[in-house]
């Protein structure tokens, strides 16, 4: 969890980022895809407006080619003798019968020659209870007396000069197209016969079947709003007013086309009124059957989502790559605060991120610089305190020393006297030269040896002094005054239980060091408990031969030589105290 | 950077899996191919017309096929006549069968035409079905060279309807029409015609299909035996169905219509007596229920001058082709099956269409064997099958219509007057020079 938002905290920016580009180009492709499609869309419709209206022309012209047609035939026949006769005359013999339907079969002939096109039949029926079918076999399957006392005769009685289109469902349920009109004497309007021009609703529906396709459909309304004939086989017959509604509204506010939802899809509506048969053409296209052709939403999606992939792979790309030194700088940043303030933190990446680093380390190494300054700065200030503590001389170590000289002069032993002065003089000597320098040791054995006799004129004998040096150190160089303070420490601390003892000096090699050891085998203090510490530290109110104590030299070693140098105390009640100085090998 | 190169491996490996997938996919099809033949059913696609007749018994053959065979999946088409006149021969002459039907039914009259001018068109089914097994007549439209092309389907065997009471009337009775020929049939009606006032017949004068049945009758046809060329001067049984319909007009007992449903209508309204037709007239007859018991069906009449004419001929009918399409074996299979050898079926086709099969076997059903109450009891079915088996074989040949165009002008010129043997003649030039 914590590792999660870590690598969050991390990347970040890149996340920000990628989100943002990964919104923006969707949004941009959905936006430009929405847009287009629309677009299509709209010239599609204007395009298809466009076309249809010529189909719509198209239609209209065949219809009316037909209606002229049908027109022609009505007049033929209006004016055809024999056909009158046919219709008008008693039966006569079977032979009279048998020619004047043979005359008819000549006159329907050559009237249904224009017709034959069109697959329709032409039936007429005359008022003397005769029928000609010209097709041998009428779709509408009458008998005379049915055909006369039909409301498709009814109707067209009503309005004998016109031609008046109707349609039917034959006796088998077939939609059936007819025309009619009654033949009447042109002087007595006296109706002596009917025409019948009957075509089944498929054949009508040839008319404008090779213009429709899926979603582009034709319906022929009546003038009172029934659906007589359409691509959309359930439609015929049906009620189409409410279609009807729409094609006369549109017609006033003189629309080219319309869009209206129909059974709840919407569809593009185009019409023409066909006066002559009292039909409107409607042309309805659905909009999604076709336009859904026209857009094929599953291979857009696709392709779109290709090309948003793909952009989101370069994206993610181009700005983890931006984005993954920096990341990187940040991460190293983050750790050196933390941890590793020495490293240098790796410079790479793009320009801006290269140049971010170079700064990061310049700024490192100045601080490092000005760290490292202040350091030596204060070693110095340390060292100059600790040489200056070194250089004063107990005054009361010089009264004690002169005050036991000037008993032994009283007493007579000039001999130690002078010897004492003479300790003292060579002791002081050394003191009062630089204190910096570094003397050999066999050079400080001499002021140890001094020292020791000092102390041994004021104090006794009781406590015996033993050097053991390795030869081969004595050349080596060591700061002044570095062994002095434990010797002094054992001395004044070492005995206060026991009467007397041993104190041993040890100096020998140890592989690149100077081991120096101040031995002694008296008291000795528990290492847990303060008490011995406390004596080691507080040396104030002791009588010191230098400012410097016991706790100094530790940190005055190394502060000249460094952490691997320095001094080790072990010590055991009743057994002693045990002191170890680390020292480089100095030889000049 | 690791991240990176995952995902890169990832979109590699989706679009590989794409494409490996699409592969893969194909191969799956190619593979399946030969198994989905076995368990997906075959379509089997028919073209007929008259859905109330021969769609109506395509379906039950549909049906009992089904019974056994889940595999084969029958469509049956119903359009006009004409339409599968003219769209089988847009196809067949375009050399594409891309649309064509399986199977389609075509009128005997027609069957030759097709087969000879599209030899390879059709599917030869000999073997599917027993050919002895059927009318010996209906062979010969439906085979080219000894091979059988067409399974025999309807039985267009004719017979007289007549109206008993009319008859009774006039002073006849069925019997006394057994054993008729033309002439006498003209008498019984002038008879009728006398006391009843009925018309005898009723006539089209575009369609000559009576004279197509006389004659048959005896044997003869509008074409040669080859079925190629016109035989008409000096056909001595033409000649006697000419002047005989003559003398039918003369004998002023023909009523005269044009359209189907007036013919229908003037039988149905009793205004005329008697129809020889084909047996597929009985639904139109027995439309008028009011008339029950009044019809009977007696043998069709002989020419009197011609000793071959027998009392039985044929009007109509037609046969079910394979065409050579896709799918053509299991389509064969099914015919052999059904109209092949399935007597149940003819059975059905009885009682469910009124269709009378030319299956011989199929006689021996009960379906064939049952009295119709219509026609006063009489087993129609069974004098059906009997009169089916006494039918000429002609040959059809492929001209039929074109020479019926030229007798129907032909006959009313004899009507008005011309002489029979110049009648002949004349029109024996005009077949001659259309149909060579």
């Amino acid at each position: 969890m914590s590792k999660l938002f870590d690598r969050f905290k991390y990347n970040g920016l890149f996340i920000k980022m990628f989100i943002i580009m990964v919104v923006s180009i969707i949004a941009v492709s959905v936006t430009t895809t929405w847009t287009t499609i629309n677009v299509s869309e709209r010239v599609f419709t204007e395009t298809f407006s466009i076309t249809n209206t010529k189909v719509i022309n198209q239609i209209n012209n065949n219809l009316d080619t037909f209606n002229y047609s049908i027109a022609l035939a009505t007049n033929k026949l209006a004016q055809s003798g024999t056909a009158r006769e046919f219709m008008t005359e008693a039966d006569g013999s079977s032979l009279a019968n048998f020619r004047s339907f043979y005359a008819m079969g000549d006159v329907m002939k050559r009237i249904n020659s224009g017709l034959d096109a069109y697959g329709i039949d032409i039936t007429v029926a005359g008022i003397n209870g005769r029928i000609f079918a010209s097709s041998g076999q009428s779709p509408l399957a009458m008998t005379h007396d049915e055909l006369m006392q039909h409301p498709l005769t009814l109707r067209s009685l009503e309005s004998p000069r016109r031609i008046l289109y109707q349609h039917i469902n034959s006796k088998h349920g077939v939609p059936l197209l007819v025309a009619t009109r009654p033949l009447s004497d042109r002087t007595t309007d006296k109706v002596y016969g009917m025409i019948f021009f009957t075509m089944t609703e498929k054949e009508f529906a040839g008319f404008y079947n090779t213009y429709t396709s899926e979603g582009n459909e034709v319906a022929v309304i009546s003038g009172n709003g029934t659906i007589v004939s359409s691509g959309r086989k359930e439609w015929i017959g049906t009620d189409g007013r409410e279609l009807l509604a729409y094609v006369k509204s549109m017609e006033e506010a003189g629309k080219p086309y319309m869009n209206v939802a129909i059974q709840n899809r919407e569809h593009i509506v185009l019409s023409r009124y066909l006066s002559s048969l009292d039909y409107y053409i409607v042309n309805l296209i659905d909009k999604k059957t076709a336009i859904g052709q026209l857009t094929d939403m599953p291979s857009i999606i696709i392709s779109v989502g290709v090309i948003v992939g793909v952009a989101l792979i370069i994206v993610f790309l181009i700005s983890r790559r931006l984005t993954r030194s920096l990341t990187r700088l940040v991460k190293q940043i983050s750790t050196i605060s933390k941890y590793e303030f020495h490293h240098k933190v790796s410079v790479g990446g793009s320009y801006e991120t290269r140049e971010l680093g170079l700064a990061f380390n310049g700024m490192l190494e100045e601080l490092q610089d000005y760290v490292a300054k202040l350091v030596q700065t204060e070693k110095q200030r340390r060292n100059a305190e600790l040489e200056a503590l070194q250089g004063q001389i107990n005054p009361h170590f010089l009264y004690n020393t002169l005050a036991s000289v000037k008993f032994m002069v009283q007493h007579g032993d000039r001999e130690r006297a002078a010897e004492t002065i003479n300790a003292l003089i060579s002791l002081l000597q050394n003191m009062i030269g630089n204190v910096s320098e570094t003397i050999t040791l066999s050079q400080e054995l001499v002021n140890m040896k001094n020292y020791v006799l000092i102390n041994h004129v004021r104090y006794g004998e009781r406590i015996k002094m033993n050097y053991f040096i390795a030869p081969d150190c004595l050349g080596c160089h060591l700061p002044k005054l570095i062994i002095q303070p434990f010797i002094e420490n054992a001395f004044f601390h070492g005995f206060n239980a026991k009467a007397e003892g041993h104190i041993y000096f040890m100096a020998s090699k140890e592989a690149d060091a100077l081991i120096c050891e101040v031995v002694d085998n008296g008291d000795g203090f528990d290492m847990k408990t303060d008490q011995g510490a406390e004596n080691l530290k507080s040396s104030g109110k002791r009588q010191l031969f230098t400012g410097i104590g016991v706790r100094n030299v530790h940190e005055r070693v190394q502060l000249l030589y460094g952490e691997s140098y320095g001094v080790e105390i072990n010590s055991h009640p009743g057994e002693g105290t045990r002191v170890k100085i680390r020292l480089p090998i100095i030889k000049e | 950077m690791k991240k990176m190169m995952a995902l890169l491996l990832a979109s590699m490996m989706l679009l590989a899996a794409c494409s490996s997938g699409n592969s893969g996919k194909t191969d799956g099809n190619g593979g399946t191919t030969g198994g989905d033949k076995g368990n997906e059913a075959t379509k089997v696609t028919v073209w007929a017309w008259d859905a109330n007749f021969n769609v109506k018994a395509m379906n039950l053959a549909k049906e009992a096929y089904a019974k056994d065979h889940s595999d084969v999946n029958v469509e049956i088409v119903e359009n006009a006549q004409n339409d599968i006149v003219q769209r089988l021969n847009t196809g067949l002459s375009s050399g594409t069968t891309k649309g064509l039907p399986n199977i389609v039914l075509i009128e005997d009259y027609r069957a030759q035409s097709f087969m000879q001018a599209y030899p390879d068109a059709f599917y030869p089914i000999t073997k599917n079905f027993k050919a002895s097994d059927f009318a010996e007549y209906k062979l010969g439209p439906t085979s080219v060279n000894g091979e059988n092309y067409g399974l025999p389907f309807d039985s267009g065997v004719a017979g007289v309807y007549v109206r008993t009471d009319y008859l009774e009337q006039a002073g006849y009775k069925v019997e006394d029409l057994q054993d008729i020929t033309w002439n006498d049939y003209i008498e019984i009606g002038k008879k009728v015609k006398e006391t009843t006032g009925k018309d005898w017949i009723s006539l089209d004068p575009n369609d000559m299909g009576i004279i197509r049945m006389m004659i048959q009758s005896a044997g003869s046809w509008y074409l040669t035996a080859d079925g190629k060329s016109a035989d008409l001067a000096g056909n001595v049984a033409l000649k006697e169905a000419f002047e005989v319909y003559k003398n039918m007009m003369d004998a002023n007992i023909v009523k005269i219509h044009s359209d189907w449903s007036q013919y229908v209508a003037n039988y149905n309204n009793g205004s005329v007596a008697s129809v020889p037709t084909g047996n597929w007239f009985t639904a139109s007859i027995t439309a008028a229920e009011d008339q029950k018991g009044k019809w009977a069906i007696v043998p069709f009449p002989k020419l009197a001058g011609n000793a071959k004419s027998v009392h039985a001929s044929n009007l109509g009918g037609s046969s079910w082709y394979v065409l050579n399409v896709d799918g053509k074996e299991k389509a064969a299979e099914f015919l052999g099956a059904t109209f092949g050898s399935n007597v149940d079926l003819y059975q059905k086709l009885i009682t469910d269409v009124g269709a009378i099969g030319t299956y011989k076997p199929a006689a021996e059903g009960e379906a064939y064997k049952a009295p119709n109450e219509f026609f006063g009891g009489q087993n129609i079915v069974s004098d059906f099958s009997k009169w089916t088996a006494e039918i000429p074989n002609v040959n059809y040949g492929m001209h039929t219509y074109a020479v019926e165009d030229i007798i129907v002008v032909e006959m009313q010129n004899y009507l008005n007057g011309k002489s029979i043997d110049q009648v002949l003649t004349d029109a024996q030039k005009q077949a001659d020079a259309q149909i060579k």
